[in-house]
Protein backbone atom coordinates (compact mmCIF):
# COMPACT_ATOMS: atom_id res chain seq x y z
CA UNK A 1 0.00 0.00 0.00
CA UNK A 2 3.23 2.65 1.15
CA UNK A 3 4.57 1.68 -2.60
CA UNK A 4 1.47 2.66 -4.48
CA UNK A 5 0.96 5.79 -2.65
CA UNK A 6 4.32 7.20 -2.90
CA UNK A 7 3.96 5.82 -7.08
CA UNK A 8 1.15 8.40 -7.46
CA UNK A 9 2.94 11.29 -5.62
CA UNK A 10 5.89 10.79 -7.82
CA UNK A 11 4.37 10.27 -10.79
CA UNK A 12 2.51 13.69 -9.65
CA UNK A 13 4.88 15.59 -8.76
CA UNK A 14 7.10 14.59 -11.77
CA UNK A 15 3.82 15.97 -13.95
CA UNK A 16 3.75 19.21 -12.07
CA UNK A 17 7.53 19.81 -12.30
CA UNK A 18 7.77 19.50 -15.56
CA UNK A 19 3.98 21.25 -17.06
CA UNK A 20 3.47 23.95 -14.31
CA UNK A 21 4.29 26.85 -16.02
CA UNK A 22 6.15 29.08 -13.23
CA UNK A 23 9.75 28.18 -13.23
CA UNK A 24 9.85 28.27 -9.20
CA UNK A 25 6.65 25.89 -8.52
CA UNK A 26 8.15 23.40 -10.95
CA UNK A 27 11.59 23.34 -8.70
CA UNK A 28 8.78 22.67 -5.59
CA UNK A 29 7.19 19.83 -7.29
CA UNK A 30 11.07 18.69 -8.45
CA UNK A 31 11.92 18.58 -4.43
CA UNK A 32 8.67 16.74 -4.08
CA UNK A 33 9.76 14.27 -6.57
CA UNK A 34 13.41 13.97 -5.05
CA UNK A 35 11.70 13.33 -1.08
CA UNK A 36 9.31 10.65 -2.70
CA UNK A 37 11.96 9.04 -4.50
CA UNK A 38 13.84 8.76 -1.27
CA UNK A 39 10.78 7.60 0.40
CA UNK A 40 10.65 4.56 -2.11
CA UNK A 41 14.37 3.93 -1.47
CA UNK A 42 13.33 3.73 2.49
CA UNK A 43 10.77 1.72 2.06
CA UNK A 44 12.56 -0.76 -0.06
CA UNK A 45 15.35 -1.13 2.68
CA UNK A 46 18.10 1.15 0.65
CA UNK A 47 18.44 4.06 3.68
CA UNK A 48 22.17 5.13 2.05
CA UNK A 49 20.53 5.58 -0.98
CA UNK A 50 17.90 7.57 0.28
CA UNK A 51 20.20 10.04 2.39
CA UNK A 52 22.59 10.24 -0.84
CA UNK A 53 19.37 11.46 -2.89
CA UNK A 54 18.12 13.58 -0.61
CA UNK A 55 21.90 15.22 0.13
CA UNK A 56 22.66 15.53 -4.13
CA UNK A 57 18.74 16.55 -4.21
CA UNK A 58 19.02 19.31 -1.86
CA UNK A 59 22.22 20.82 -3.52
CA UNK A 60 20.18 20.48 -7.36
CA UNK A 61 17.63 22.37 -5.13
CA UNK A 62 19.12 25.16 -4.05
CA UNK A 63 20.75 25.71 -7.24
CA UNK A 64 17.69 25.47 -9.36
CA UNK A 65 15.71 28.20 -7.17
CA UNK A 66 18.49 30.57 -7.04
CA UNK A 67 18.88 30.05 -11.15
CA UNK A 68 15.26 29.49 -11.88
CA UNK A 69 14.54 33.06 -9.83
CA UNK A 70 18.05 34.57 -11.74
CA UNK A 71 17.00 33.12 -15.43
CA UNK A 72 13.30 32.27 -15.38
CA UNK A 73 10.83 34.03 -17.81
CA UNK A 74 8.04 35.30 -15.97
CA UNK A 75 5.13 33.90 -17.29
CA UNK A 76 1.78 36.11 -18.60
CA UNK A 77 -0.39 34.55 -16.58
CA UNK A 78 -0.76 33.12 -13.17
CA UNK A 79 -1.62 28.98 -13.42
CA UNK A 80 -5.25 28.55 -13.18
CA UNK A 81 -6.01 26.22 -10.04
CA UNK A 82 -8.09 24.11 -12.42
CA UNK A 83 -5.18 23.71 -14.62
CA UNK A 84 -3.35 21.84 -11.34
CA UNK A 85 -5.93 20.07 -11.05
CA UNK A 86 -6.02 18.62 -14.09
CA UNK A 87 -2.10 18.38 -13.47
CA UNK A 88 -2.39 16.29 -10.55
CA UNK A 89 -5.35 14.23 -12.30
CA UNK A 90 -3.07 13.04 -15.34
CA UNK A 91 -0.52 12.53 -12.83
CA UNK A 92 -2.64 10.01 -11.23
CA UNK A 93 -4.00 8.34 -14.36
CA UNK A 94 -0.19 7.94 -15.47
CA UNK A 95 0.47 6.42 -12.30
CA UNK A 96 -2.03 3.52 -12.67
CA UNK A 97 -0.14 1.35 -14.73
CA UNK A 98 3.13 1.31 -11.95
CA UNK A 99 -0.27 0.42 -9.35
CA UNK A 100 -1.86 -2.56 -11.46
CA UNK A 101 1.05 -3.96 -13.96
CA UNK A 102 4.02 -5.76 -12.59
CA UNK A 103 7.07 -7.08 -14.44
CA UNK A 104 8.08 -10.69 -12.83
CA UNK A 105 11.51 -11.62 -12.25
CA UNK A 106 13.47 -13.78 -10.41
CA UNK A 107 14.79 -11.46 -7.20
CA UNK A 108 15.90 -14.57 -5.17
CA UNK A 109 19.65 -13.87 -5.70
CA UNK A 110 21.44 -12.93 -3.09
CA UNK A 111 24.97 -11.85 -2.47
CA UNK A 112 26.93 -12.00 0.94
CA UNK A 113 28.28 -8.40 -0.03
CA UNK A 114 26.48 -5.59 2.30
CA UNK A 115 27.15 -1.81 2.03
CA UNK A 116 29.99 -0.75 4.02
CA UNK A 117 31.86 -4.16 2.28
CA UNK A 118 30.90 -3.19 -0.91
CA UNK A 119 31.98 0.97 -0.63
CA UNK A 120 35.55 -0.04 0.75
CA UNK A 121 36.20 -3.11 -0.91
CA UNK A 122 35.30 -2.76 -4.14
CA UNK A 123 34.90 0.94 -4.14
CA UNK A 124 37.35 2.45 -2.24
CA UNK A 125 39.99 3.79 -4.59
CA UNK A 126 37.54 5.26 -6.73
CA UNK A 127 35.93 7.41 -4.15
CA UNK A 128 39.14 8.23 -2.43
CA UNK A 129 40.29 9.72 -6.12
CA UNK A 130 36.69 11.44 -6.76
CA UNK A 131 37.26 13.43 -3.28
CA UNK A 132 40.58 14.19 -4.64
CA UNK A 133 39.44 15.81 -7.90
CA UNK A 134 36.90 17.96 -6.11
CA UNK A 135 39.16 19.15 -3.90
CA UNK A 136 41.47 20.12 -6.80
CA UNK A 137 38.78 21.73 -8.44
CA UNK A 138 37.86 24.01 -5.28
CA UNK A 139 41.46 24.71 -4.43
CA UNK A 140 41.79 26.07 -8.32
CA UNK A 141 38.90 28.03 -7.93
CA UNK A 142 39.98 29.62 -4.80
CA UNK A 143 43.13 30.56 -6.56
CA UNK A 144 41.85 31.68 -9.85
CA UNK A 145 39.20 34.07 -7.61
CA UNK A 146 42.25 34.97 -5.21
CA UNK A 147 44.17 36.02 -8.80
CA UNK A 148 41.08 37.85 -9.86
CA UNK A 149 40.84 40.08 -6.38
CA UNK A 150 44.50 40.35 -6.53
CA UNK A 151 44.22 42.08 -10.10
CA UNK A 152 40.94 44.18 -9.63
CA UNK A 153 43.08 45.53 -5.96
CA UNK A 154 45.90 47.09 -7.90
CA UNK B 1 8.72 -5.59 -9.61
CA UNK B 2 6.86 -2.54 -10.01
CA UNK B 3 9.12 -0.18 -10.03
CA UNK B 4 10.53 -1.27 -13.46
CA UNK B 5 6.68 0.44 -14.86
CA UNK B 6 7.27 3.09 -12.00
CA UNK B 7 10.66 4.26 -13.58
CA UNK B 8 9.57 3.51 -17.12
CA UNK B 9 7.00 5.97 -16.34
CA UNK B 10 9.47 8.70 -15.08
CA UNK B 11 11.45 8.25 -18.31
CA UNK B 12 8.33 8.48 -20.61
CA UNK B 13 7.69 11.75 -18.62
CA UNK B 14 10.98 13.09 -19.24
CA UNK B 15 11.48 12.45 -22.57
CA UNK B 16 8.11 13.57 -23.46
CA UNK B 17 9.24 17.28 -21.02
CA UNK B 18 12.54 17.16 -23.43
CA UNK B 19 11.15 17.04 -26.35
CA UNK B 20 8.37 19.13 -26.08
CA UNK B 21 9.60 21.93 -23.45
CA UNK B 22 11.05 25.02 -24.79
CA UNK B 23 12.46 26.43 -21.51
CA UNK B 24 15.89 26.18 -20.71
CA UNK B 25 14.97 25.39 -17.35
CA UNK B 26 12.18 22.98 -18.05
CA UNK B 27 14.46 21.25 -20.25
CA UNK B 28 17.24 20.49 -17.20
CA UNK B 29 14.17 19.38 -14.72
CA UNK B 30 13.76 16.75 -17.46
CA UNK B 31 16.81 15.68 -17.61
CA UNK B 32 16.78 15.31 -13.75
CA UNK B 33 13.77 13.14 -13.95
CA UNK B 34 15.52 10.75 -16.69
CA UNK B 35 18.61 10.91 -14.02
CA UNK B 36 16.15 10.16 -11.23
CA UNK B 37 14.02 7.12 -13.06
CA UNK B 38 17.21 5.70 -13.74
CA UNK B 39 18.57 5.81 -10.31
CA UNK B 40 15.56 4.56 -9.05
CA UNK B 41 15.19 1.27 -11.46
CA UNK B 42 18.93 0.69 -10.51
CA UNK B 43 18.54 0.92 -6.64
CA UNK B 44 15.29 -0.51 -6.57
CA UNK B 45 16.53 -3.52 -8.33
CA UNK B 46 19.96 -4.01 -6.41
CA UNK B 47 17.83 -3.41 -2.88
CA UNK B 48 14.84 -6.30 -3.84
CA UNK B 49 17.44 -8.81 -4.74
CA UNK B 50 19.88 -7.56 -1.56
CA UNK B 51 23.06 -6.61 -3.54
CA UNK B 52 24.92 -3.65 -1.18
CA UNK B 53 26.94 -2.87 -4.73
CA UNK B 54 23.92 -1.47 -6.40
CA UNK B 55 23.87 1.61 -3.26
CA UNK B 56 27.89 2.17 -3.34
CA UNK B 57 27.33 2.26 -6.69
CA UNK B 58 24.41 4.92 -6.75
CA UNK B 59 27.64 7.21 -5.69
CA UNK B 60 28.95 6.86 -9.24
CA UNK B 61 25.90 7.52 -10.45
CA UNK B 62 25.14 10.40 -8.33
CA UNK B 63 28.45 12.70 -8.95
CA UNK B 64 27.95 11.77 -12.41
CA UNK B 65 24.01 12.93 -12.75
CA UNK B 66 26.02 16.33 -10.62
CA UNK B 67 28.94 16.89 -12.61
CA UNK B 68 25.76 16.73 -15.89
CA UNK B 69 24.06 19.09 -14.07
CA UNK B 70 26.70 21.76 -13.41
CA UNK B 71 27.43 21.75 -17.26
CA UNK B 72 24.15 22.48 -17.94
CA UNK B 73 23.55 24.96 -15.60
CA UNK B 74 26.81 26.83 -16.79
CA UNK B 75 25.75 26.90 -20.48
CA UNK B 76 22.36 27.47 -19.52
CA UNK B 77 23.69 30.75 -17.90
CA UNK B 78 26.25 31.85 -21.07
CA UNK B 79 23.29 31.33 -23.36
CA UNK B 80 20.53 33.75 -20.67
CA UNK B 81 23.62 35.90 -20.78
CA UNK B 82 24.54 36.02 -24.47
CA UNK B 83 20.48 35.96 -25.94
CA UNK B 84 18.90 37.53 -22.82
CA UNK B 85 16.05 35.06 -22.57
CA UNK B 86 16.09 31.14 -21.54
CA UNK B 87 13.37 30.30 -23.93
CA UNK B 88 14.24 28.53 -26.75
CA UNK B 89 11.96 29.29 -29.40
CA UNK B 90 13.23 32.93 -29.03
CA UNK B 91 16.94 32.14 -28.94
CA UNK B 92 16.24 30.22 -32.19
CA UNK B 93 14.31 33.21 -33.73
CA UNK B 94 17.28 35.78 -32.74
CA UNK B 95 19.76 33.41 -34.25
CA UNK B 96 17.69 33.05 -37.51
CA UNK B 97 17.22 37.31 -37.95
CA UNK B 98 21.00 37.17 -37.12
CA UNK B 99 21.69 34.70 -39.83
CA UNK B 100 19.11 36.68 -42.14
CA UNK B 101 20.86 40.37 -41.48
CA UNK B 102 24.34 38.82 -42.08
CA UNK B 103 23.51 37.51 -45.22
CA UNK B 104 21.90 40.68 -46.53
CA UNK B 105 25.22 42.23 -45.36
CA UNK B 106 27.20 40.10 -47.86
Amino acid sequence: MIFEILAVGLIISAVLALFLDEVIYSVAALAGTFFFTAFLYVENGALYAAIFQIAVGVGTLAILFLSGEMLGDKPKMQTSPIRVGALVGAGAVLSLPAIFLSVSGSTGTTSGLDFGDALWNVRGLDVVLQALVILTVALGIAIVLYEKKKKGGQ
Amino acid sequence: MDFVILSLIMLSIGIYGLLTNRQLLKVFISVELIATAATLNFVMLASSMGVGLGQAFLILAFSTDTAVSGVILALLVIVSKKYGTSDMAKIIQILQSKGESEDEAQ
